[in-house]
């Protein structure tokens, strides 16, 4: 077994900011999974989009923070022309359509950065200010990662107080429950998937960008994160937001821990879980629905 | 109901004539073209039989089909058995496998049903592209044809395996369509119909659904079989999820729930793939743009629209699952 405390602690930290990264995929497309019922495998070609919008941002208008601001802006407003285009008629079409054509999506999307971006990995400089390491509990470690594990933390809170604790959370939380009976009581549902997919799409783009620094981009970044995402949003329950975080730790935590202690077993793992928990526990882990 | 209608009788009879004739026309190319639509084609209505007619969308078929074709290379190259008994032995892994995915997955449905089959095909994936064993990311090669040199047939030629492989191809649709139309079949289109009623009618329907993956399985590892003996050589990306994926495209753009469709969809896919190929770097793209409009169009697919016509366009007869 190797390495010492240090050694543990920076894997747990490894641990946390991997899991930050699934939530922020996996929060969008669980909460639309949740309330519009839509499969959206496309979802991890919207996070790729986000990191390639980001390189170039960077490389035009100047560095890592126009990159953080407009690639989640040039997503939502991707994700706007599909919703519009493509989801909103989808939307009744039943899970295997839906599939389908967000499946087909990945394939257009992937070629279309390809032509766009070509087929070389593309990096992204951190900020100067982040670039250094820092010491925390003890180690050495480097500032950014701490920087991408405290976004998926605020996004996280901000998330929680949203949805337990204003009125427009309340209203999303009515429409996965039961989106039929929230649209008798007045609430309108449709402006509501509109703007829950917009945010999903929002954070998927931010994901993207802060990303790249970690692991460059690629055009089969989307392909490779959508599977993870999945595990996490099945496991912790559709439409859920404790269910994301949750499922997002445990995925994070075991690819991390796994890939040290048991290298080769760790993939396996992860499906281990997800078809136990799909046996046991159909709903998830943390269903929304009661 | 499914009903081997004259329609489909002469569609997949064309279909395969048509190959046939341009692997005996055409050149080794033409004939690597066929083999290849044949092997595609056998996959594709394996997983027909169970998406078209059971509701069951697999994303774990690329790993059945993967694990026939390393049963086989195992078999054979590794432990020098003949080609007949590792072809059995493959074919009982893959309906085991099968069997088991299926009983366990059979009570979820929808998304769920579509995750829990892509968590087993990618644990099989994983677990092979790990195995030192297996020979890992780098496959097994060595794998030899089936020696039917007695009956006075050569498969070391290219053109004699193709037409061996279209008639394996001809074999798996007949047995398949059998199924489907005897009583097994039918309940198993109950089954997709309205599963409830089933249940009250006093079938064990998980039961049910789990042996129609079993044999849709057994078809699979068929085609894994000859997969194996195609290129000589396994490895791990005959059984990525991605493959999954790309079979059911396939389903679509021919026809789901036609099993017809799926052998003139394995055609149309692979030619179109060579041509563009040799154009454009972007043939995924196209792929994409076929099946998101073949979703849009209705989702019949190409056998699905040419029944529905025939039908004059009332109640497609070939939507009947």
């Amino acid at each position: 077994m190797p390495g010492g405390a240090d050694f543990w602690i920076t894997q747990f930290l490894n641990g946390l900011q991997f899991s930050m990264l699934l939530f922020l995929l996996s929060i969008g497309l669980t909460v639309i999974f949740g309330l519009l019922h839509f499969v959206n495998l496309a979802h991890g070609a919207l996070y790729m989009l986000g990191a390639y919008v980001g390189v170039s941002a960077a490389a035009h208008l100047g560095g890592y923070w126009s990159a953080l601001v407009l690639g989640p802006l040039a997503v939502m407003a991707i994700g706007i022309v599909l919703y519009l285009t493509l989801i909103k008629r989808m939307r009744r079409a039943g899970p295997m359509n839906q599939v389908l054509v967000t499946f087909g999506l990945i394939f257009v999307i992937v070629d279309i950065v390809r032509i766009l971006w070509g087929d070389v990995a593309l990096g992204l400089a951190e900020p100067a200010s982040l670039s250094g390491p820092i010491q925390i509990f003890g180690v050495s470690y480097p500032a950014y990662r701490v920087f991408v594990t405290a976004v998926g933390l605020v996004v996280m809170i901000a998330l929680s107080v949203v949805l337990n604790r204003t009125q427009i959370g309340a209203m999303i939380r009515a429409g996965v429950e039961n989106d039929a009976m929230a649209a008798c009581l007045g609430i309108n549902v449709e402006r509501l998937f509109f703007l829950v997919f917009c945010v999903g799409c929002a954070l998927a783009g931010l994901a993207g960008v802060i990303a790249v620094p970690l692991f460059s981009a690629t055009p089969g970044m989307g392909t490779d994160i959508l599977i993870p995402t999945l595990i996490v949003v099945v496991i912790g329950g559709l439409g859920s937001l404790n269910g994301a975080i949750l499922g997002s730790l445990i995925v994070g935590f075991i690819q991390t821990f796994g890939a040290v202690v048991t290298p080769g077993l760790a993939s396996v793992l992860v499906y281990v879980l997800l078809a136990a928990v799909l046996i046991t526990k159909p709903a998830g882990l943390l269903p929304a629905r009661g | 109901m499914f009903e081997q209608t004259p329609v489909k009788t002469a569609a997949v009879a064309a279909t395969i004539a048509a190959l046939a004739a341009y692997a005996i026309f055409g050149g080794y190319f033409s004939r690597e073209i066929v083999i290849e639509i044949a092997i595609l084609a056998i996959l594709a209505i394996s997983l027909d039989f169970v998406a078209g007619f059971g509701g069951m969308i697999s994303l774990c078929h690329g790993a059945i089909f993967g694990l026939g074709a390393y049963t086989f290379a195992v078999m054979t190259a590794m432990w020098d058995q003949p080609g007949a008994l590792a072809a059995l032995a493959a074919i009982l892994v893959a309906t085991a496998f099968g069997l088991a995915v299926g009983a366990v997955t059979s009570k979820t449905t929808g998304i769920f049903f579509i995750m829990a089959t892509l968590a087993f095909g990618q644990m099989v994936y994983v677990a092979t592209f790990e195995s030192q064993w297996l020979g890992g990311d780098d496959g097994m090669s060595g794998v030899a044809r089936f020696d039917l040199s007695p009956i006075g047939i050569e498969l070391g030629d290219s053109l004699q395996f193709a037409l061996f492989c279209l008639a394996v191809l001809g074999t798996a649709y007949a047995l398949l369509a059998m199924v489907l139309r005897a009583g097994f079949g039918q309940t198993l289109i109950g089954v997709h119909t309205n599963e409830d009623r089933m249940r009250a009618l006093g079938l064990s329907t998980w039961r049910h659904k789990a042996a129609a993956f079993a044999i849709s399985s057994a078809v699979a590892g068929a085609g894994g079989v000859l997969a194996a003996q195609h290129t000589q050589f396994v490895s791990p990306e005959l059984m990525v999820w991605t493959l999954s994926g790309e079979v059911l495209v396939i389903v679509i753009l021919g026809g789901i729930g036609t099993l017809v469709g799926p052998v003139i969809g394995a055609a149309v896919l692979i030619l179109l793939k060579h041509e563009i190929s040799t154009y454009t770097d972007h043939w995924h793209m196209f792929i994409g743009v076929v099946l998101i409009a073949t979703v849009l169009a209705g989702g019949r697919g190409i056998f699905g629209q040419i029944e529905h016509l025939i039908a004059g366009g009332g109640r497609g007869a070939g939507r009947d699952a």
